[in-house]
């Protein structure tokens, strides 16, 4: 692990767009200060999530993938998260056995009304990320 | 030479085409290449004759159920039935239109660890017959004998399940498999040894290799999609050059997708073509399955799929 100044992550945050979005909002607009270096994509439902989306923002870069949903039993679809779950759960242990750091991928569950919880998350990550250095898994040399 | 086990197979196959039971058979016939096998498709009773049953017959034919419609007679081992047993989950196949002919299988023997352990081409051996945990190849009247564990394929060492569950017409009793759980995961053990970096390298060096001509795809019971997420082009989730970081997102994501479906049966690792260890990918994916989730691909044709079930409570640790 290569300790890098001034070293910022890249974060790729799917949220879906009943809680974990709307929660991203309220952290917003409720002047919550969390670092700026997630970037957000508004998913349909966690249960969206494909294995092949998380690989593929490592592959193009991104230092960490976030994937949120709203708290189990809370899906709008009722079961969209419980799915999301069980892929996130292998795919994070599958990585894992290929070489790719596990803090690489997050999960998180932040409702609507957990602004605050969004915040803390996005600064968890982003602090775990700079100690893990950057990405460079898929670099040529 | 036939033994009785392939005289029980033609009479029934012959059986189920005149009475019109089936409409097709699927099943083994003698290959080209010496004690190589070839699948067998056909409607035609009198091919019935050409079946046979060995300790090579290694192809997983229920890759060829879903094409095939109407009634189809398979001729499979325990690993391929757990396979059709996943499509009937999956819903890709009707439990009434397969007449499944189960095989007893004591394991497969692998012709590559034969060569390397006698130092031979196939070509030069005369012969080569299992006995419970031998196995015996015969040289110019001289005979070497290996301890089964040593020569079978690496997922059937794997094999915990002997038992065949599922069947309409059984061959013959129960077959006793020579299980080494440790044997078939000896790879997966190296590689957790290792931290991170190093098996990220590993598996780097393996898809450095890989061409992509997806053979592993294409013998994959599991991978019956129409389209594959690799030949669509908008977008384009992989690029169609055979680059390492590609290979190695194409066979990751596959593993991923057919989690839950893939039994180990290890097809995809016999069809490649430059000798990338698939199977310590899939076996591990059926490690890491049944300790979150206790769940054991094509075991329980009424359950739910894996990815279709959830419980409230499970995993949870993993999550923020």
């Amino acid at each position: 692990m290569t300790q890098e100044p001034n070293f910022e992550p890249k974060i790729l945050g799917f949220l879906c767009r009943w809680c974990s979005y709307a929660g991203a909002d309220l952290a917003g607009t409720s002047r919550k200060k969390y670092p700026a270096n997630i970037r957000i994509i508004k998913i349909p439902c966690s249960g969206r999530i494909d294995p092949l989306l998380i690989i593929r923002a490592l592959r193009n870069g991104f230092d960490g993938v976030l994937v949120s949903g709203c708290h189990p039993g809370d899906c709008h679809y009722q079961t969209g998260n419980y799915r999301a779950r069980r892929r996130i759960a292998i795919t994070k242990k599958f990585l894992e056995y290929m070489g790719i750091e596990p803090e690489r991928l997050q999960a998180s569950w932040v409702s609507a009304s957990e602004g605050g919880k969004f915040a803390e998350v996005v600064a968890e990550i982003t602090a775990d990320l700079k100690k893990l250095g950057p990405n460079r898994l898929f670099n040529d040399k | 030479m036939t033994s009785k086990i392939e005289q029980k197979l033609r009479s029934v196959a012959r059986e189920l085409l005149e009475q019109g039971k089936v409409g097709t058979i699927v099943g083994y016939e003698a290959g080209s290449l010496k004690f190589t096998n070839t699948p067998l498709i056909t409607k035609d009773k009198e091919a019935a004759d050409r079946l046979v049953i060995n300790p090579f017959i290694i192809n997983n034919l229920s890759v060829f159920l879903k094409d095939i419609g109407g009634k189809v007679g398979v001729v499979a081992k325990g690993c391929d039935i757990r396979s059709i047993v996943s499509l009937i989950q999956d819903k890709q196949l009707a439990r009434e239109n397969v007449v499944i002919i189960g095989v007893p299988c004591a394991g497969i023997i692998d012709l590559d660890k034969i060569e390397k352990l006698m130092g031979k081409d196939r070509d030069e051996l005369d012969d080569i017959v299992r006995e419970n945990d031998k196995v015996i190849v015969t040289v110019q009247r001289s005979k070497k004998e290996y301890p089964a564990k040593d020569v079978l394929i690496d997922s059937c060492l794997a094999c915990d399940q002997p038992k065949i569950k599922e069947y309409d017409i059984l061959l013959d009793e129960e077959a006793t498999v020579v299980c080494d759980d440790e044997a078939s995961r000896s790879l997966i053990k190296k590689l957790e040894a290792m931290p991170p970096a190093q098996r990220w390298e590993f598996w780097k060096s393996q898809f450095e290799r890989c061409i992509r001509c997806y053979a592993c795809r294409q013998v994959c019971p599991a991978c019956y999609c129409k389209r594959c997420f690799v030949e669509e082009t908008e977008p384009a989730w992989i690029s169609p050059l055979p680059k390492w970081q590609d290979n190695l997102i194409f066979q990751v994501t596959r593993m991923m997708h057919v989690a839950g479906r893939c039994t180990d049966c290890g097809a995809c690792e016999r069809a490649c073509p430059v000798g990338i260890p698939l199977h310590s990918l899939s076996k591990k994916m059926a490690e890491i399955v049944q300790e979150l989730f206790e769940y054991q691909a094509g075991t329980d044709k009424d359950a739910l799929p894996l990815m279709a079930a959830y419980e409230s409570k499970e995993a949870e640790d993993l999550i923020r």
